[in-house]
């Protein structure tokens, strides 16, 4: 049954859809708002922006791939989706890192999970981080209006094998378990959404908020990099791009510059700070880049004598977080335990081993089980997180040190979900470390994660939640914008995106983003109005 | 750690390399380029691997796997996998591609791949054996670049053959679903 491509048929009603790849000639665009990024942060301003009766043009590094391109293959989807290919990784290839690059950016291709901020986070950025008016209860209607525009609810589908060993695992444990929610409508259950989703299910910004946008008149230009910003005073007069190339390696194309009364960056953590890097913004306090966060994960394997099939069905739905906050908000690193889809090409990479071993390991791989933990950073005067510079080309470069704060974190991680994959009826559980094995019983395992080594490239670490970088906050020598996301020192310029906030979330951060970008954007609209 | 042998052998070798390992670790692309031993352009039909390249992937990939049945099913099986391997260089950045570049050529190269891989000869006709030693020796290795040369290596190797739809039918993926 051929499933309806909204975008294609958008650009057909005439949506305003410039591929600057195809453009055969140095090009001006003016807007009264600059939109720089049309992931979470992007997508959600630039509806609301759009419909405030304001011009807006949006910038996308990626290219523009929509449902009818989407085919569940994960080497295309890799390389076409994702940032450098979904090679990207900190600087010593400690943490490889998953992150969108493509038209509605992470959206497109995240796994669905959508969290309000904690109470907590939302609670030590006021204390810590002196973030100004954003409480829960304040920012309760901004996440309630995002999560009817994006259908967010609880998945009311039965877990998929994989997702439903947290919940067994949890009750037999008396651990905390619940039920994810997702933004989907009319969902399918077939676990591809980290390929871009085929059916339109996913309420991601490439179907509903950049769509929105497009009716109102906003230009979309994609295939294109934001290269520097140019001042005239305390103001950005002018946004210079250039063209990718044709598999979004370099920006080799041609030249656009960019007008608008105001700017937006929504590039995302590392992209943002890398733009402002190599503009020379204002930066009197060496604040940009500074603080990122990953939400680094750590991963164990789980053998099971039942079939898991893990490759399908709605690839995130339960998640538990009995370990997130007990120990305090800034006590030992908290995290929260959920799942990851098991397609073959990335599950091959934390199988562990090599040769024969790694083969006996994916040859069970329809009846494994792959927990993970989202490490909690931030939150700790151990756990500054990285640092974005530039690589001599421009490209950006995140130093991330993983500390002993974190790598206790991880050792204790190990153990949580050994321990809960071994009480959902594991046969055999492995931690995804170079000299990981499967242990059959939890007192080996537990032996064995007490004797490994913590250190880079031993222990498999991944993320694919990059935040902060341009963190908010009133105070303008620890903060790049304030807590309307207004930069502390360019009158015209503001950065709306997960790379506002100044710590890890400690959950999946879309609806962080969205919910923050809704209420910014908002104000934004009235301020220009 | 569980292989003091290889452990010690790498310490050995490398005590032996002295300061100079880590230095050449970083010049080896580009000692591999002057020396001519790694052609600088992408082979014929490739877009980022060179012609010097082949013969190595193409004796690390069974390396990596394992005896997959895809390899004597298949007698262009490894041609797939190397032909995957460069689609998905291809859209990542120059850095990860002069990265992968560096480490194939450090590889090839005699001076950089005897002291480093413990693999004298060339290594595309390695035993099994030898590829088993050099991988685990990296592995284990106290050089954070040689651990980081391990992960790396295994992670291209394996996520390009899991991409291939030859492999999956074997490890009991059906493949994904057609809409």
């Amino acid at each position: 049954m051929p499933v309806p491509d909204l975008f294609l048929q958008g650009i057909e009603r005439g949506w305003q859809v410039i591929d600057a790849s195809a453009l055969a000639q140095e090009t001006t665009l003016e807007a009264d708002v600059v939109i720089i990024g049309t992931g979470a942060g992007g997508g959600t301003s630039a509806e609301i922006l759009a419909n405030a009766g304001l011009r807006v043009l949006l910038v996308e590094e990626g290219s523009l791939k929509t449902s009818s391109d989407f085919k569940n293959d994960e080497a295309k989807a890799y390389a076409e989706l994702y940032q450098e290919g979904a090679a990207r990784a900190t600087a010593d290839a400690g943490i490889g890192i998953l992150q969108g690059r493509t038209v509605g950016g992470t959206t497109t291709v995240n796994w669905t999970s959508s969290f309000r901020t904690p109470d907590q986070t939302l609670a030590h950025w006021a204390e810590a981080h002196d973030v100004k008016g954003l409480d829960s209860a304040s920012m309760a209607p901004w996440f309630a209006r995002m999560e009817e525009r994006l259908g967010i609810a609880p998945w009311a589908v039965p877990p998929n094998a994989n997702n439903d060993v947290i919940r067994l695992g949890c009750e037999k444990l008396g651990y905390h378990w619940k039920v994810i929610p997702r933004n989907v409508r009319g969902c399918w259950n077939l676990g591809y959404c980290g390929t871009g989703c085929p059916t339109n299910a996913k309420q991601s910004m490439l179907v509903t908020t950049l769509p929105a946008a497009l009716e109102k008149g906003a230009v979309l230009v994609h295939s294109a990099r934001a290269e520097r910003l140019v001042f005239e005073g305390d103001r950005v007069s002018e946004v210079e791009c250039r063209a990718m190339d044709a598999t979004l390696s370099q920006p080799s194309g041609q030249r656009l510059r960019l007008r608008g009364r105001h700017i937006v960056l929504s590039g995302g953590g590392i992209n943002n700070p890398a733009l402002l890097l190599r503009s020379k913004a204002p930066d009197p306090h060496q604040r940009v880049g500074k603080r990122t966060f990953l939400h680094p994960v750590n991963l164990t394997l789980a053998q099971y004598d039942r079939d898991i099939h893990g490759y399908y069905g709605a690839p995130q739905s339960i998640y538990s977080d009995h370990f997130q906050w007990d120990q305090g908000t800034t006590g030992p690193v908290g995290y929260k335990l959920e799942v990851p889809p098991m397609q073959p090409s990335m599950t091959s990479t934390l199988m562990g081993g090599f040769g024969l071993q790694h083969l006996h390991h994916m040859a069970s791989l329809p009846q494994s089980n792959i927990l993970l933990a989202l490490l909690r950073d931030g939150f700790h005067e151990q756990s500054q997180g990285g640092s974005v510079a530039l690589r001599d080309n421009g490209d950006p470069l995140l130093d991330y040190p993983v500390t002993d704060y974190l790598w206790d974190g991880v050792r204790r991680a190990f153990l949580s979900m050994g321990e809960i994959q071994f009480a959902a009826g594991a046969r055999a559980v492995m931690p995804s470390h170079a000299h990981g094995r499967l242990s059959t019983s939890w007192a080996d395992y537990q032996e064995q994660v007490a004797g490994l080594s913590y250190r880079l490239h031993d222990v498999r670490l991944a993320s694919a939640h990059v935040m902060g970088g341009c963190a908010m906050g009133e105070d303008p020598t620890r903060a790049v914008v304030n807590s309307q996301g207004r930069h502390h020192q360019l009158e015209n310029l503001s950065i709306i995106d997960g790379s506002l906030f100044p710590t890890s979330i400690g959950a999946n951060p879309q609806l962080s983003v969205y919910g923050l970008a809704a209420r910014l954007a908002s104000q934004l609209a009235s301020d220009l109005g | 750690m569980s292989d003091t042998t290889s452990a010690n052998l790498d310490r050995r070798s490398l005590l032996k390399l002295g300061l100079g390992a880590s230095l050449m670790l970083g010049t080896a692309g580009l000692t591999a380029t002057l020396s001519g031993c790694s052609s600088s352009g992408p082979a014929g039909n490739m877009a980022v691997l060179r012609e010097s390249d082949l013969p190595l992937l193409a004796a690390l990939f069974p390396a990596a796997v394992g005896p997959h049945p895809a390899f004597s099913e298949n007698s262009n099986a490894i041609e797939l996998a190397i032909a995957q391997l460069d689609r998905s260089l291809q859209y990542s950045s120059p850095f990860v591609q002069s990265e992968v570049l560096n480490l194939l050529g450090m590889l090839s190269m005699p001076l950089t791949r005897g002291p480093l891989t413990g693999i004298w000869g060339d290594l595309a006709q390695a035993s099994p054996e030898q590829l088993e030693a050099f991988l685990l020796r990296w592995r284990d290795s106290r050089f954070e670049l040689l651990r980081k040369g391990h992960k790396s290596l295994l992670q291209l190797l394996h996520m390009a053959w899991y991409a291939t739809p030859q492999s999956w039918a074997a490890v009991g993926y059906p493949g994904p679903p057609i809409i």
